[in-house]
């Protein structure tokens, strides 16, 4: 070890380096056969000799969560940034529920947020990088976590359940993911918002039994005495102790009586001190004897207390004597407090893995991840708490805990430079580390000058060190984590950032050269929409909309109509011939489809999705012929048609419900809404006839409607324009 | 190394096993010699089974899933109508998954029960990328943690579990794959057509298109031919080859066509048609197979049907099981029949319809007996042990002391983990017992098992919590053999909920006692769940009293009025079944109810007077939240 630390504060470039280490390899392998070295160190030659070592990364478990903690304490703390990633068990609770490029900014938010609270993390890669100037390279920390959302404490009935995404499961079996070690060691954690609940309950529990302190742990004791041995029990039971308290009292007085038993009373009742009192231990009763007993000391002595003492394995049953009513309260409040600290014991224990994101929250580190809007939704559902209804309450909340945040996909993608070496191929993570970072990703040794450019990285798991380490396991949450870290690295590198200059670390959350990108996230990766951590809003001058499709704009959510349930196989083409025959053959600008049940149709114009809505209504409740050859008869055909503005859609998004189909889905949260529209009749007159609330109800409805449809479009629409196509492939596409 | 390193991960646990193993101590081991069934074995363990299921008198089914409630008071309750049972059954087989299905045909010959365990692992992989069987699953930990205790090995299932379609998904699934395979073999149509001219047209074109197609196939047969000159031709004549004999494919634009060209195709004896079948559904051209001669053909067909099965088989997958046990008429025996065979329907039938009523008709349609243990269990005798398999079991054998053996003739190599699906065997050796007892199955191996058939017709079918030996729910002919045990009719059950804080029963029982008249007759109070209780008024007309005095806010009685003011509500029965008809499946009953009660103001009373059910009530099977 000592050789080696010394060799490390030597200053030579790194492909030197491993010549030396390979000619002292030879030389300390000479010497291996007289002295032996120590492991670490062993591994470390080895490691380095071959051109991509593969040493397992360090996995975290159950089994070896405190120690590996404490380490990643260090780490984390010594850390110039830290880069995480998550693995889940699924995305998409519904088809519909993916990413549409007609998703307004406030739907995106709702669709992860729904995926964040219905889908488990089950891996949680976090890599603390740390600069080390005397080496001129990056040190890593590549830590893999199973997490396993285990219900460790009791509490509300609620069960913990998550969503698996048959597809997303089936992705991680693919890449060999381990679901026993998940399962079964996996490590656990509570969120802040569970802990304060637990704690609550726990008070609440408390507090309420300090109110009946004459009732004992256990409530509503009055097991009648019915059978001939429950009555024989208890009076022998009660002789024994009288026995032991008139004994207890005796001893007081002076006198020098000791307690007599019996050899088989013995094992069962011993005098023992508990908390400097004296207590009689209840041993191998059955719970039934125990209620017994409990029973007699309630009915018969006024100065002895029943306590279940949870002991370390099991409870342990006492029956204390208490000299006064205030001793006896004193006791009381003794045993509280201690199951109380007990209780409270379990519920720290049972905060887990929670323990790393606070670590990461208050050390304040800048946290690195890649297209890593999903990835903290899920951090902030998981260890802090419910979700927050808007896109900008949550923004600001998760500025509290984690104030600097950048992501490499906007890095990549918004900056000139970092597009031109990536050369607008993909930014997928895989790829734009093998780009990047070909030095780690392939092990290939480039020299010369373009050498000079490229960032090292030298990755560190327990002893085991290695400058071109790779486990090559893809989407795997320690492994994605240290990929990105990587790349950031490197990214940095090329936006002018130079690690080499400082003598220590240098402050990447507050570089000039990094400032534009921090706190930014791309909330949707379709429609290229970035979302400002600082403000919640959507980044309006978006530095990274280039290359991004411009029809964006153009969206119109105000002109644009959900339609769903119409009859099933009725194409998109069929759609927009019935309606252009009805509004005019401009009048639809697009029509695309949400899935097979349902299709959003933009209209050319604002009045004309009111006038469709007031039609729509009126062709189906008129049953005349002209209605039923009207164009649109085909459309609502069947009768189950639905038509909704947009705001409509949003409030669909928004359930906790998720069907497969959208129809399905509507129908499910329709009667939600119904529920709340009529919320205010319900108040107001609560013993109206029937008729009469039916008819109020009916005409609320539709005032409630007609303001939904005639919201003003947002502010962060641009200027509209007349006509529209680019849609249309998508529209074909999608028709199929 | 990766893989290594994953490898070992899993072998940790599985040493863990052997405790959990050897606590069945009064069981040797041979006993669990549970065939386990995987995508690798599945296809040899198919054809074993169903000699099995066709030998052997009732099949035992038992399934493992990845949850059954989310909280408390949405699992099936003592005091639920067969209604609401299977709403609640239906709620939790649509969002939770199978992750394993055992299977065990055996018959009953006097005293020795003759077993054939077998234990599927499940997984619904999208074998088709179709977003079938499943989008998505629910899992609680708590039961996946308990799988793994077990030493279930996940992996296993995920990598390498079967997957299936529903029989309604295998329709859906023939309309939408544009699989390339002509898989559909067709048969010629019986209707006339009448031709128009463009129809003789049409028909005229590809007939000649056919011809030529033919002389071309046949003449290369003949000649020795340069490779080049081959292939061109191939382009000009447009043909193909399928498998080893050519092809041709006509495109078609609709079903017309394709009814026209099989038709004319009547004129060629030697020319099987295909269809292909188009992605949206229908058809988007016809391949024709040339075939050699007669026995060629018949080859050929023989191919095709052979083809047509294996597909089917993978498409199908586990479903295969289910159907054999379906086609076999054998009764099915199960420990809470509606639960299992709301999964059962849910997952390898079709979707489960809204009414319990349709439910029955359609599982009948499927699986003509249906035999719950649990239902038998109540016959002998009053058990709170229903539940509870080993329980149940081990008090028969006290109370029967008859001995009973069960053989399981297949043997199992190796040391593999035997006990999965372990619950079938005991639905098995539970099942036997109750019919010896039972009288079910005749005593000597001589008789009949058809005479004894109409025995065991009482019993098959009933799917209620309440188990009530009647084949007809809502009759009232029962016989309740317990004193503890008593019928009511659940217009005289009042759920209450906004009490202070975490109450006991007795103690709300108490409450109530001092505030009202109504509660001065014999009154039974049980919690629901942790804020909800559930009142029983043993006399009649007394919950609908209270239930005005609720509703009037409590007037001319102060202690009602109080505890209104503290939050005391109440609904009827009719609430509670409308929670579960919306699907108001709150975590908290008390908040479900809440919701109901407000949608129920704006719907009509139309149906108040409906005869209303009556259920069963024994005082000792509730929730009694007092002692968790």
């Amino acid at each position: 070890m000592n050789g080696s630390s010394k060799f490390y504060r030597t200053k030579i470039p790194v492909v030197r380096m491993v010549v030396v280490m390979k000619n002292l390899f030879t030389i300390r392998a000479f010497h291996k056969s007289l002295i032996s070295l120590s492991s670490s160190t062993r591994h470390f030659f080895c490691s380095s000799s071959s051109s991509a070592s593969t040493f397992a990364i360090k996995n975290v478990t159950k089994s070896n969560f405190e120690s590996a903690l404490n380490d990643l304490r260090l780490y984390v703390k010594d850390a110039d940034f830290v880069a995480v990633d998550l693995e889940m068990t699924g995305v998409t609770s519904a088809p519909w529920r993916e990413s549409f490029e007609l998703d307004r900014f406030d739907i995106q938010y709702l669709k992860v947020k729904d995926s964040a609270e219905k889908f488990a993390a089950v891996q949680f890669g976090v890599c603390p990088f740390r600069w080390e100037p005397h080496r001129q390279s990056f040190v890593a920390h590549p830590h893999n976590f199973y997490l396993f959302p285990r219900q460790e404490i009791k509490g509300d009935d609620t069960s913990y359940e998550f969503l698996c995404q048959t597809t997303s499961i089936d992705f991680l079996a693919k890449y060999q993911f381990d679901f026993n070690l998940c399962i079964r060691e996996g490590v656990s954690y509570l969120s802040r918002s569970q802990e304060k609940e637990a704690l609550g309950r726990l008070n609440a529990r408390y507090k309420d039994r300090l109110l009946d302190s004459s009732s004992c742990w256990r409530e509503g004791v009055d097991t009648k005495l019915v059978r001939v041995a429950d009555i024989l029990f208890s009076e022998r039971l009660k002789n024994k102790i009288a026995e032991w308290h008139d004994g207890l009292l005796g001893d007081r007085n002076g006198a020098s009586q000791t307690w007599k038993t019996s050899n088989d009373s013995k094992q069962q009742l011993k005098t023992i001190f508990f908390k400097m009192r004296p207590a009689l231990d209840l041993t191998g009763f059955t719970s039934h004897q125990l209620r017994l007993i409990q029973l007699v000391v309630k009915n018969h002595f006024e100065d002895l207390v029943y306590a279940c003492v949870a002991g370390e394995s099991s409870s342990q049953q006492l029956i204390v004597y208490t000299d006064s009513a205030s001793g006896r309260d004193l006791l009381m409040k003794e045993l509280k407090d201690c199951l109380c600290k007990e209780a409270e014991m379990k519920i720290k224990a049972a905060i887990g893995f929670r323990h790393v994101i606070d670590l990461l929250s208050s050390e304040k580190k800048l946290i690195v991840g890649h297209n890593s809007f999903l990835d903290i939704a899920h951090i902030y559902r998981k260890f802090i708490g419910p979700l927050p209804s808007t896109a900008k309450e949550y923004v600001i909340s998760i500025q509290k805990f984690f104030p600097y945040i950048v992501d490499t996909k906007v890095l990549l993608n918004a900056s000139t430079v970092c597009q031109k070496i990536s050369k607008k191929s993909s930014t997928s993570l895989s790829k734009a580390f093998a780009l990047l970072c070909p030095q780690i990703a392939s092990g290939v040794k480039t020299s010369g000058l373009a050498d000079k450019r490229l960032v090292k990285v030298e990755v560190q798991v327990d002893n085991k060190r290695s400058l071109n380490w790779n486990s090559g396991a893809k989407h795997e949450a320690g492994y994605d984590a240290f990929m990105t870290g990587c790349v950031f690295a490197q990214a940095c590198s090329h936006l002018g950032v130079d690690f080499t200059l400082n003598p220590s670390s240098v402050d990447l959350s507050h570089h000039e050269k990094l400032q534009e990108y921090i706190n930014l996230l791309y909330l949707s990766w379709i429609n290229g929409d970035i979302i400002d951590l600082k403000t919640g809003e959507r980044k309006a001058d978006s530095i990274c909309s280039k290359g991004f499709k411009a029809h964006h704009s153009k969206i119109l959510f105000s002109n644009t109509v959900l339609l769903w349930a119409f009859p099933a196989k009725l194409k998109a083409s069929e759609i927009r011939e019935c309606f252009c025959k009805v509004f005019g053959s401009s009048s639809i600008t697009f029509i695309y489809h949400v899935d097979k049940t349902a299709v959003f149709i933009q209209f050319s114009k604002q009045e004309l999705v009111s006038d469709f809505l007031v039609l729509k209504e009126t062709l189906e409740r008129s049953n005349d012929p002209i209605s039923v050859l009207h164009p649109l008869s085909k459309v609502l055909q069947g009768g189950r048609t639905r038509a909704a503005s947009y705001e409509v859609y949003k409030q669909i998004c928004s359930s906790t419900i998720s069907k497969v189909f959208f129809a399905d889905q509507a129908e499910a949260v329709g009667i939600e809404w119904n529920a709340k529209l009529s919320k205010p009749v319900l108040e107001v007159e609560r013993q109206v006839d029937f008729e009469a609330s039916e008819n109020q109800l009916y005409t609320d409805t539709r005032n409630e409607t007609e303001i939904v449809s005639g919201i003003d479009p947002p502010l962060y629409m641009h200027s509209p324009t007349d006509e529209l196509d680019s849609l249309c492939p998508a529209e074909a596409q999608m028709s199929k | 190394m990766l893989l290594q390193r994953r490898l070992l991960c899993t072998q940790v646990p599985k040493r863990s096993i052997h405790p959990t193993h050897h606590q069945n101590s009064n069981l040797n081991n041979k006993k669990w010699a549970i065939k386990q069934v995987t995508k690798s074995n599945f296809a040899e363990a198919l054809e074993e089974i169903k000699t099995h299921i066709f030998n052997s008198d009732f099949i035992a089914v038992s399934l493992q899933k990845t949850g059954a409630f989310s909280s408390p008071w949405q699992k099936v309750l003592p005091f639920d109508t067969a209604e609401v049972a299977y709403l609640k059954a239906k709620y939790a087989a649509e969002r939770y998954q199978v992750l394993q299905f055992a299977v065990c045909p055996l018959s009953v010959k006097s005293s020795k029960i003759i077993a054939h365990p077998y234990n599927f692992h499940l997984f619904p992989r999208d074998e088709l990328k179709m977003g079938m069987p499943s989008y998505s699953f629910f899992c609680q930990s708590s039961y996946l943690t308990a799988m793994a205790r077990e030493g279930f090995d996940f992996n296993a299932c995920i990598y390498d579990g079967i997957s299936y379609l529903s029989r309604a998904q295998e329709l859906a699934a023939k309309d939408r794959t544009g699989n390339p395979l002509p898989r559909s073999y067709m048969k010629p149509s019986q209707s006339p057509t009448v031709y128009s001219v463009a129809d003789s047209m049409f028909v005229d074109r590809i007939k000649s298109r056919i011809k030529i197609w033919k002389s071309t196939c046949q003449d290369s047969e003949k000649k020795t031919e340069d490779d080049l000159i081959s292939t061109l031709r191939k382009i000009v004549s447009g043909g193909e080859v399928f498998g080893s004999r050519p092809s041709l494919s006509i495109d078609i634009c609709s079903e017309r066509q394709v009814q026209l060209i099989l038709e004319m195709l009547h004129e060629f004896t030697d020319l099987v048609p295909l269809l292909v079948p188009a992605k949206g559904g229908g058809s988007q051209a016809i391949r024709v197979v040339l075939t050699s001669s007669n026995e060629d053909k018949n080859v050929f067909e023989k191919e095709l049907q052979l083809m047509e099965e294996e597909h089917n088989m993978q498409v199908r997958g586990f479903r295969e099981v289910v159907d054999l046990i379906s086609t076999s008429q054998k009764p099915v025996v199960a420990h809470n029949a509606i639960n299992e065979f709301a999964f059962i329907h849910s997952k390898f039938i079709a979707p489960l319809p809204s009414t319990v009523d349709e439910f029955r008709s359609s599982l009948c349609s499927v699986f003509s007996h249906i035999v719950d243990v649990n239902h038998l269990m109540r016959e002998i005798g009053p058990l709170n042990k229903v539940n509870n398999l080993p329980a149940a079991i081990l008090y028969l054998k006290r109370r029967f002391t008859r001995p009973l053996h069960m053989e399981i003739p297949q043997h199992i190599d190796g040391d593999e983990v035997r006990v999965h699906g372990r619950d079938v065997l005991r639905i098995s050796e539970l099942f036997a017992k109750l019919c010896l007892i039972l009288r079910i199955v005749p005593e000597s191996p001589e008789a009949d098992y058809s005479t004894s058939s109409s025995t065991l017709e009482c019993y098959a079918n009933v799917f209620n919590p309440c188990f009530i030996s009647s084949s007809d729910l809502l009759d009232d002919d029962v016989n309740i053999s317990t004193e503890k045990t008593r019928r009511i009719s659940v217009a005289n059950l009042v759920f209450l909920w906004g009490f202070r804080g975490m109450m006991s029963a007795r103690k709300l029982k108490s409450l109530l006692k001092g505030s009202h008249e109504v509660f001065s007759g014999e009154i039974d109070v049980r919690l629901a769940d942790r804020n909800c209780a559930i009142v029983v008024f043993w006399a009649p007309g007394f919950a609908e009293r209270f239930l005005e005095v609720m509703n009037s806010g409590g007037t001319n009685c102060e202690p009602i009025k109080d505890m209104i003011s503290e939050g005391l509500r109440a609904a009827c029965y009719r609430t509670y079944k409308r929670v579960c008809e919306l699907s108001i499946w709150e975590p908290s009953l008390a908040d479900a109810l809440e919701k109901a009660l407000e949608e129920a103001s704006d719907l009509p009373e139309a149906n108040s007077e409906e005869e209303l059910p009556a259920i069963c009530w024994d005082n000792d099977e509730l929730t009694n939240l007092d002692d968790l």
